[in-house]
């Protein structure tokens, strides 16, 4: 028995190995290449990966569904900016930050870790008064909570530069960089949704009722997912800034809350191998339908797609999707390596397979 | 032919089994009482009738029209009628919308307003409380409410889901009362849930005993009490008249 | 009392708005569980109706040239169709899903129709003029009124009126009410699962397309992202109000339009850019205190 559970275990946790190997391979691959706009577009992915990866560990576990995390993504964008930004480029364009956030220049990494703390806070207090709330009007809540932050940042002009862009930001971001922070978000996921408190929360997923019958406190294990996805969501937020060096409000509203939610709905809630297969793919389409719109040649005919397509496609995609597979291409089960132990003695000898299989 | 034949029905709920391949054949104006253990398929059985779930094998048949694969609203504009378990009555409408919910399928227009005029007439209550919240009733009115409810639509074939449940034996009598007496103004074909064999044989009709999703006995209903059957079909090792497939 | 006239109309007119917004969601979502976040694009789908297809800076009228005895029931008739064909391409096919899916569907759905917007008339905010003399102010109780506003009020009070009528007094309406409260039970009784939901989104859609007409006289501008705000307003008065309550939704609509009023009233000059802010904020207080509604009515919950 004791044997059995040691292979549960390991399959478990042989879940973060196969998708930070995916991932490694993919930039493996772009570097190969050599092609700069390739190394940008898996940058870019490998930030959505870190991005939706975040969202999954509170949605994913809850069955919550948040319209908000674009908000604790702009939280992080914006304290990396403020840690991040030469001082005299501060003190001219956000000149109401307070005088130690003025003259600060911190390097990238505390900066990004900031960012997520602090996006973590903003989802501990928003999160103590949302989720208090049932599933649907939580929802709803959560998209006023992003209007909030919205209209605040669009607004707040000495500190956020209200609607003109911040720019300037080092673009330390590539993808090797990026990379680190997905499988970071990812091992940090599969621990959460391994731990006691991720079970419970997804046993009340399946049944609240009973969940809470059996002494569950659902709200504390809710905002507890909330805190660390906001603060992975907060560092997406902070290496998307970093990546393209512009920030500007509206980049962190309804288009980055439709384009994540649809790659975790494509890949499947119901898993973390779900949220990255999502991101991998959408992202795959995007990229194709980006190019589309910008011409491509079929023989002597140039053909392109009006723009716009890409975000109407997607959306297609996602309907369908919801359709015909409701449970996402996933289907809620995760890459994991089977290791046999035939006699728990050998535990330690034994060599898993190394076939990633989808069980 | 039979009023409602049941062919080889099986229905699961995900991989759980409720019903598995039961066959029951009723005629027109009869009485049957279904009556079995809790998780017997009693309710399900009702509910996959009605339309109200999928089935997943098997046929059933009212006058012959097949209703597997139908609607619910297409069943009940075959005649078909059903007071659910928990009565289900609409508590925001008052007395008079619940019973008129169900009318929007008739053609005899004229009729709808005698029909309810019986309805008050069976259950004056109802007729003093027409203008309230159905919410507000007692539950021995709300049971009342929903027999009513599923008269409105003039059905051939009525099903109640345990219509004693909850209710006080006095106000239980009357509840049965009232359905016989309707029963034999209207030439209904009663299919009726009820765990209480001494109360169906004090009514009078033919029981089938369900165990595990199949009927595992069957009789005159004041019979059954007299064997020990339905302790049997309680505690397993049926030896009560097999019935024949 | 000038001020004081003045601030009530203000309301009242937003809140009318508001609270048409809110049934047309409210509707839907009794009726089968679905917050629809495509109601927002309902709305920018009928403003953009009135004018001619083209992403040129300078909008041509199209059907907004037609008088209105003609305009405003067609508009009506393409906010219900577009409202009917959503459910028919999408929502039908989601009947057996989970809230959830619904409510990410409809999100995406919304994003579909707003892109096709953008694609169709480019991203610009454009100038319309409909009935521009509707904004001449008028005298009343010794306040300057824009003539629309004392429209959208009466308008909203007919709405509202005509509503509660279909809802009490036909058989549809009958249908409709029994299915919102339990969809099963009502099929069982041969309440038509396709007429009651097809009904309940052809009256959404032409709620939506009333509030279209107004924001387009109101604001004189087509713009893609006009249906969004209001949309997520309306959402936020269908919760306060005790989802699925349509009186509730009327009453919240209303209040959030007083309070959003006042907010811009009397909030401090330099506060004034962030009323959205204090508002939703007090929405979600709002909620903490009564999770289940303002208006939720004590003879909803059946006896148990």
């Amino acid at each position: 028995m004791a044997s059995k559970h040691q292979e549960n275990r390991f399959a478990a946790y042989s879940t973060p190995i196969i998708l930070a190997a995916i991932l490694l391979a993919l930039v493996l691959l772009v570097v190969a290449f050599g092609d700069k706009a390739l190394a940008r577009t898996a940058a870019e992915t490998l930030i959505r990966v870190t991005l939706v990866v975040g969202l999954w560990i509170f949605v994913g576990n809850s069955g919550v569904i948040s319209f908000g995390h674009a908000g604790y993504m702009a939280v992080g964008a914006y304290c990396s900016a403020w840690f991040t930004l030469r001082p005299q480029m501060k003190s001219l364009f956000l000149p109401d930050l307070p005088g130690w956030l003025l003259e600060a220049q911190w390097p990238v990494l505390p900066a990004a870790i900031a960012a997520g703390l602090l996006a973590a806070a903003v989802a501990l207090l928003s999160g103590a008064a949302i989720l208090r709330l049932s599933g649907i009007a939580a929802s709803i809540a959560t998209f006023a909570f992003l209007a909030i932050i919205n209209t605040v940042y669009s607004n707040w002009e000495g500190v956020t530069g209200a609607t003109s862009s911040v720019v300037g930001l080092p673009r330390y971001v590539d993808h090797w960089v990026a990379l680190a922070w997905a499988v970071t978000a990812i091992l940090a996921a599969n621990i959460y949704a391994n731990s006691a408190s991720g079970l419970a929360l997804r046993a009340t997923r399946e049944d609240e009722v009973a969940a809470r019958a059996s002494g569950i406190n659902m709200y504390r294990h809710r905002l507890l997912s909330l805190v660390i996805s906001g603060f992975f969501t907060g560092v997406s937020g902070a290496l998307l800034g970093h990546s393209i060096g512009v920030l500007n409000p509206d980049s962190f509203y309804l288009g980055i809350t439709f384009i994540s939610l649809a790659m975790l709905v494509v890949g499947g809630i119901g898993s973390l191998s779900g949220a990255v297969i999502g991101v991998i793919v959408l992202s795959t389409v995007i990229e194709l339908l980006v190019r589309a719109e910008q011409g491509f040649a079929i023989g002597s005919a140039e053909f392109a797609l009006p723009s716009g397509s890409q975000e109407i496609l997607i959306g297609l995609i996602m309907v369908l999707v919801l359709i015909l597979r409701p449970s996402g291409l996933s289907a809620g089960r995760e890459f994991k390596l089977r290791l046999k132990l035939p006699h728990k003695t050998l535990a330690n000898e034994q060599i898993p397979s190394n076939r990633g299989e989808i069980k | 032919m039979s009023k409602l034949g049941i062919f080889d029905l099986s229905v699961r709920y995900g991989k759980v089994p409720a019903i598995n391949d039961l066959s029951l054949q009723v005629e027109e104006g009869e009485r049957v009482f279904i009556s079995g253990p809790n998780g017997a398929g009693k309710s399900s059985l009702l509910n996959a009738i009605s339309g109200a779930v999928p089935t997943s094998h098997g046929r059933i048949e009212l006058d012959g029209d097949m209703l597997t694969g139908r609607a619910p609203e297409a069943i009940a504009r075959l005649g078909l009628s059903m007071v659910p378990e928990g009565r289900e009555i609409f508590g925001s409408l008052t007395v008079e919308e619940n019973l008129r919910v169900g009318t929007g399928l008739r053609r005899d227009a004229e009729a709808v307003d005698s029909d309810m005029e019986d309805v008050f007439e069976a259950f004056p209550i109802l007729r003093e409380r027409r203008s309230a919240a159905a919410g507000a009733l007692s539950g021995g009115q709300q049971q009342m409410l929903a027999i009513g409810r599923a008269l409105m639509t003039n059905p051939k074939l009525m099903m109640v889901d345990e219509p004693s449940l909850g209710l006080a034996p006095k106000i239980v009598d009357q509840v049965y009362e009232t359905l016989c007496q309707l029963q034999e103004e209207r030439s209904l074909t009663l299919i009726i849930v009820e765990q209480s064999s001494l109360r169906a044989a004090r009514v009078g009709g033919r029981m089938i005993l369900m165990r595990g999703g199949s009927v595992v006995g069957e009789g005159n209903a004041a019979d059954m009490v007299d064997r020990d059957a339905l302790a049997q079909a309680y505690f397993g090792n049926p030896k009560c008249k097999e019935v024949n497939s | 009392m000038t001020n004081f006239a003045q601030l009530f109309f203000d309301a009242a007119s937003l809140g009318g708005l508001y609270a048409m917004a809110a049934l047309g969601i409210a509707l839907i979502f009794g009726v089968m569980n679905l917050v629809n976040f495509a109601h927002g694009e309902y709305i920018a789908f009928c403003v953009f109706a009135l004018i001619v297809p083209s992403t040129d800076a300078v909008a041509v009228m199209f059907l907004g040239r037609a008088p209105a005895v003609l305009l405003v029931p067609l508009i009506l008739v393409i906010g219900g169709m577009i409202a009917v064909a959503s459910e028919y391409a999408v929502f039908r096919h989601l009947r057996n899903a989970d809230p959830v899916a619904m409510m990410i569907s409809s999100f995406a759905l919304g994003f579909v129709i707003r892109n096709v917007l953008l694609a169709t008339y480019g991203g610009r905010p454009k100038a319309i003029s409909l009935w521009p003399e509707l904004n001449t102010p008028v005298q009343i109780a010794g306040a300057s009124v824009p003539l629309l506003q004392v429209i959208v009020i009466l308008t909203t009070l007919l709405v509202v009126a005509a509503l509660a009528f279909l809802l009490k007094k036909t058989r549809l309406g009958l249908e409709m009410r029994a299915a919102a409260e339990n969809f099963t039970m009502a099929r069982l009784l041969g309440v038509r699962a396709n007429v009651v939901i097809t009904g309940a989104f052809a009256l959404s859609g032409a709620l939506a397309a009333a509030v279209a007409l107004i924001m387009a006289t109101q604001t004189g501008v087509a713009d893609v992202r006009m249906g969004g705000q209001i949309m997520l307003v309306a959402f936020i008065a269908t919760v306060i109000g005790g989802l699925g309550s349509l009186p509730g939704a009327v009453a919240a609509g209303f209040l959030i339009g007083g309070v959003s009023v006042l907010l811009q009233a009397f909030l401090p000059l330099e506060a004034r850019p962030f009323r959205d802010a204090f508002l939703y904020t007090l929405v979600i207080a709002c909620l903490l205190l009564r999770p289940q509604g303002l208006f939720v009515p004590a003879s909803a919950k059946p006896r148990v």
